[in-house]
């Protein structure tokens, strides 16, 4: 079951594109996994182009006045498209899967068409950034094997963790496939996971280790940003 | 960036979603657009784009900041529209949605392409026009058989994948194929011919 969703605000500046590439793609993501934010996305999205295309009042005979002015201008771009009389076909969705520490996992279709950097391996999680450039926010896929630990940490920004595949718990509960949890500096935790887990993260700043003893850990929060 | 001035619409308030006039826009776009994609009928394209291309425009002015760039997110969107009419669904929403979907997309990517050195067109993958679902249903029959038909497909030469992909997994026929690539017909059939007998031989006689 899903319990952690996107806030409605979330919701609202992803239908309207206004979030980063990788926002959206979680967004995206969780929603493949979600009906109620599927659900809540298309009624915003009707409500938006409602807003856009229909909020000044013109019927289609007024339209029709306009059209007589700038139909010369538009002539050539509408010759131009309807020119070229074939239509779209689909092209098979190329969806990626992954081989992780301890499965084989299908990627989301928000990300079939991202590059990833190559996996690499430190301690129990093993990391794949994606090629977004959207610095100083970054995005990886973080594959923490069974047993493994994300030592006690804080974030200096914001951290989007999207599971994608496996379950894991931390201090505030246990969290699986779907759950989109969003944490700021207020939160610290320490996840941990039995059997595995796939992860999608989005931060926009380094972790930053809280115990003494993490501080050993210091490393790792730069390498999971 | 979440636009931290942004404030939460209600979910569930509709405006002013039912008025005559609505309605009557409602109807009339979808004839339109019904007519485009059945018909190829370009007279109601033109409808269609001079209801549209005002609020394209001013929706590119005010997001990519230059008429210029509004320009091409009309030529876009509006191609797109031409191009895929046959996808739209009235069962799954009003044709201002679906151009809204098509019109934002062009315009996420456009953005991302000014921003960035990245090619990759994102949108289509996060909010996709057509439900992967339906795309699956629609395309492949023997889903298994596809998979591995398309590992040695990987091994032919471009052009030649591109017949088989036409021909076999989007079900064009050969004219359609020849008329999309603008290639001609017997150039498909041949490259057709030489591109199944490759893939018989390596799949040693699978297919
Ligand atoms: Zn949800």
């Amino acid at each position: 079951m899903i319990t952690h969703h996107p806030s409605d605000e979330l919701l609202t500046a992803f239908t309207q594109g206004e979030l980063t590439a990788s926002l959206s793609i979680a967004v995206a993501a969780h929603n493949e996994l979600c009906p109620v934010c599927q659900e809540k996305v298309e009624k915003l999205n009707a409500q938006h182009a409602q807003m856009l295309f229909d909020t000044d009042n013109e019927t289609i005979d007024d339209a029709g006045n306009d059209i007589q002015e700038s139909e010369l201008n538009w002539m050539s771009m509408i010759d131009d498209i309807t020119d070229d009389d074939s239509q779209s076909v689909l092209v098979p969705i190329d969806t990626k899967s992954v081989q992780l520490s301890y499965d084989n996992v299908q990627l989301p279709r928000a990300l079939s068409n991202v590059s990833l950097k190559k996996w690499s391996k430190l301690g129990d999680v093993s990391r794949a950034r994606l090629e977004l450039e959207e610095e100083p926010i970054r995005s990886s896929l973080l594959d923490i094997s069974p047993g493994g630990v994300v030592p006690l940490h804080t974030h200096k920004g914001f951290e989007l963790t999207l599971l994608l595949d496996g379950s894991f718990e931390d201090d505030m509960g246990s969290y699986h496939a779907g759950d989109f949890i969003w944490l700021d500096k207020s939160h610290s935790h320490s996840p941990r996971t039995t059997d595995g887990c796939l992860c999608y993260a989005v931060l926009d700043d380094a972790m930053e280790f809280k115990e003494g003893f993490s501080k050993l850990f210091n490393p790792i929060g730069s390498y999971l940003y | 960036m979440i636009n931290s001035s942004h404030t939460v619409q209600g979910l569930d308030t509709h405006g002013n979603a039912n008025t005559m006039k609505d309605a009557q826009n409602t109807q009339q776009l979808q004839q339109w657009l019904i007519a485009v994609a059945n018909d190829r009928d370009k007279r109601a394209f033109a409808q269609l784009f001079s209801w549209f291309a005002p609020k394209i425009l001013r929706y590119g002015v005010s997001h990519l900041n230059s008429s210029a760039n509004a320009q091409e997110l009309l030529q876009d969107t509006m191609t797109n529209v031409w191009k895929k009419a046959h996808y739209f669904n009235a069962d799954k929403g009003a044709v201002t949605t679906w151009v809204y979907t098509i019109m934002r997309n062009a315009s996420f990517d456009m953005l991302r392409k000014m921003q960035t050195q990245r090619e990759e067109m994102l949108s289509d993958d996060i909010w996709p026009l057509v439900e992967a679902q339906t795309a699956q249903e629609g395309e492949y029959t023997d889903h298994l058989m596809q998979k591995e038909i398309k590992r040695y497909l990987s091994l032919l030469p471009d052009a030649q994948q591109q017949v088989i992909k036409g021909v076999y997994f989007q079900h064009l026929s050969q004219e359609e194929l020849a008329k999309q690539l603008g290639i001609p017909v017997g150039t498909v059939k041949s490259r057709l011919r030489l591109a199944l007998s490759k893939l018989k031989q390596k799949m040693g006689g699978k297919l």
